[in-house]
């Protein structure tokens, strides 16, 4: 197979093009601040992939993983004067953590009680950190200064989104290869057929609940890392990354081009994205039509745009299920 | 600290959890559907009232009945929107598209009322009854009972009518009632309707305790979830208890540990309960 074989070094070419987006776009502030926050939100949507895509469940706690990694980037930098790489780690720890508790906590739940569960931890996790001074209360935590990565005697420090850009790219293309390769893997196929007939699962030597807590656990440093990259590009953390935006952001970007699809996530938040730097008709009215796009893409065509442009390309049949 | 006065205060509080939760029991219990626009479904109810209030000069007792036939129309257009997935029983779907009408009743909600609290007045809150220490109001008075009677009338509904057994068929096996000619269509509609209607009465009793925002839909949510998870999904009974022994919690806790985290030790309390009794209170 030729194409299989051309695989490899043509998704290292488009990487490397993804590189100089933000440049060939005009290279303006404008520009980068977009392609950055792009990658940033991306990222945190592949959190909520892993779960959406191969477990087949909806988590509405992922904000909490994404605020977990912003929180830990803010306080370990602002408090302690950590650097970059230090924070980065402990922002995965502090979330891998939180995810392995509400895992356990969700793990005999199904459908929508894993739903409402992950989100009443959501509710209630702003509601900590929005009284709890340690987490700067309401106020959040103010002045944390530019990204510095160090190893060894080099550094590197990242100041404004137009030097942020490469990291973010680094982090997107990272999480691009991590899904990639959980795709292939022993969990990631486990999780696929849990999902798709856990008889045939169970009967073949799979640990469902196992597999379940792997994958929440996997998914949560994802959306964390997120986090952290975007505590750093903002300078500043709230309580405000609990909002019902970011979780609606993250669904809209998985289903609006189709589940189970590498780039699906990067795609549709591009999307997004765009439409609210570009054409915004002010925050109310993007509201309307993020949500609209979320109901009405799973309305008419389940399968997102990929489903579409599969209808309108094959002759008109009766759907199947 | 009066306990009195906490135990009356919990039972008003919990009133209302079950009033708010009432819908979405029977909506799951009935169709097995989920509705995560429900804190934004609430949010409307009060503004519909609000505004029909202040705009058009109705009063109270007139405006929260506008508001419940309003919500019930919305509920037929978007049980009408979410047909297909419906009967497919496409869960995961659903609670996803709920999820972005909420956001858009939310962003439609501001952008129609504007983003500033409101007062929604009732002329029952000022009305207050004491009997030595303990003091409560008409209004709580009128949600109590609100409560308690439209559990009994549903109760009754569901278990003891022609109606209540083709809802109970439905909610058992979807495409076997069918065959026996029951419209399955009908069922979700009205099921979803009463949704949508109870909600908004729940808003128009409850309401008018504190100023109204058109972002309160996130927060009021959350606490539906604790009674309906903990009632048992789908229990009319269960949630009435659930309702109230919530009520009873929060006001105890609120008062004797700390007013701040309540939803969150709410949370912790339904969390200890899916890991000792996954099913809620009402598996047997």
């Amino acid at each position: 197979m030729t194409i299989r074989r051309l695989a490899t070094p043509l998704a290292l070419l488009l990487a490397a093009l993804a590189y100089f987006v933000p440049a060939v776009a005009g290279g303006s502030p404008v520009a980068y601040a977009a392609c950055t926050t792009i990658a940033i939100l991306a990222v945190m949507s592949y959190g909520a992939d892993l779960i959406l895509s191969y477990l087949g469940e909806v988590s509405l706690g992922h904000t909490i993983f994404w605020a977990a990694g912003g929180y830990a980037a803010a306080l370990l930098s602002v408090n302690a004067g950590w650097s970059g790489l230090p924070t980065a780690a402990a922002a995965a720890v502090v979330s891998m953590v939180l995810a392995v508790v509400l895992g356990l906590a969700t793990l005999r739940t199904r459908e929508f009680v894993f739903s409402l569960v992950t989100y009443a931890a959501a509710v209630v996790a702003m509601e900590i950190a929005f009284n709890w001074s340690f987490l700067g209360g309401s106020d959040g935590i103010v002045g944390i200064p530019p990204l510095t990565l160090a190893i060894g005697s080099w550094s590197l420090s990242a100041n404004g989104n137009d030097q942020l850009w490469p990291i973010a790219w680094v982090v997107l293309m990272g999480t691009l290869l991590f899904i990639q390769r959980f795709r292939h893997s022993r969990l990631g196929t486990s999780a696929l057929m849990v999902q798709m007939n856990p008889d045939l699962a169970t009967a073949l030597g799979i640990d469902a609940r196992k597999v379940r807590l792997g994958v929440f656990v996997a998914s949560a440093p994802i959306s964390a890392l997120a986090g952290w990259l975007y505590a750093y590009q903002r300078a500043y953390v709230g309580p405000d990354m609990f909002e019902t935006y970011f979780l609606v952001l993250m669904l809209t970007a998985i289903v609006i081009v189709g589940r189970r699809l590498l780039l699906g996530p990067l795609i549709g938040t591009a999307l997004i994205i765009v439409q609210q730097t570009f054409f915004s008709i002010g925050g109310d009215g993007d509201k309307i039509v993020l949500g609209s796009v979320l109901a009405a893409i799973l309305l008419l065509w389940p399968r997102g745009l990929v489903g579409l442009w599969t209808v309108l390309a094959s002759r008109p049949r009766a759907p199947s299920r | 600290m009066n306990i009195a006065q906490q135990l009356i205060n919990g039972l008003v509080l919990g009133s209302g959890y079950a009033l708010i939760a009432i819908g979405w029991t029977v909506l799951l219990g009935a169709a097995r559907l989920v509705n995560f626009a429900h804190g934004q479904l609430y949010m409307l109810g009060a503004f519909v009232a609000w505004a029909v209030m202040t705009k058009l000069g109705v009063n109270y007792f007139l405006a929260v009945p506008i508001a419940v036939v309003a919500l019930g129309l919305l509920g037929v257009v978007l049980q009408g929107l979410m047909l297909r997935p419906v009967m497919q029983q496409n869960l995961t779907s659903l609670m996803i598209v709920t999820l972005g009408f909420g956001y858009v009743f939310q962003g439609g909600a501001s952008r129609l009322f504007g983003g500033d609290p409101e007062r929604f007045v009732s002329p029952l809150q000022s009305a207050e009854i004491r009997f030595g220490e303990i003091w409560f109001t008409w209004q709580d008075v009128l949600t109590l009972v609100g409560t308690l009677v439209l559990f009994g009338v549903l109760w009754l509904v569901l278990n003891r009518t022609r109606v209540g057994a083709i809802v109970r068929s439905v909610a058992e096996d979807p495409k076997l009632a069918q065959l026996f000619g029951i419209n399955a269509v009908l069922v979700y509609i009205g099921v979803f309707v009463f949704e949508c209607a109870a909600v908004a009465l729940g808003a128009g009793l409850v309401a008018p305790r504190s100023p109204i925002l058109t972002s309160m839909g996130f927060d009021e949510v959350i606490l539906t979830f604790v009674v309906v998870v903990l009632g048992g999904i789908g229990s009319v009974t269960g949630s009435l208890v659930a309702g109230f022994g919530l009520g009873l919690f929060t006001a105890l806790f609120g008062a004797l540990v700390s007013s701040a985290y309540t939803t969150a030790a709410a949370f912790f309390v339904l969390l200890a309960f899916l890991v000792l009794r996954p099913r809620g209170l009402a598996a047997r």
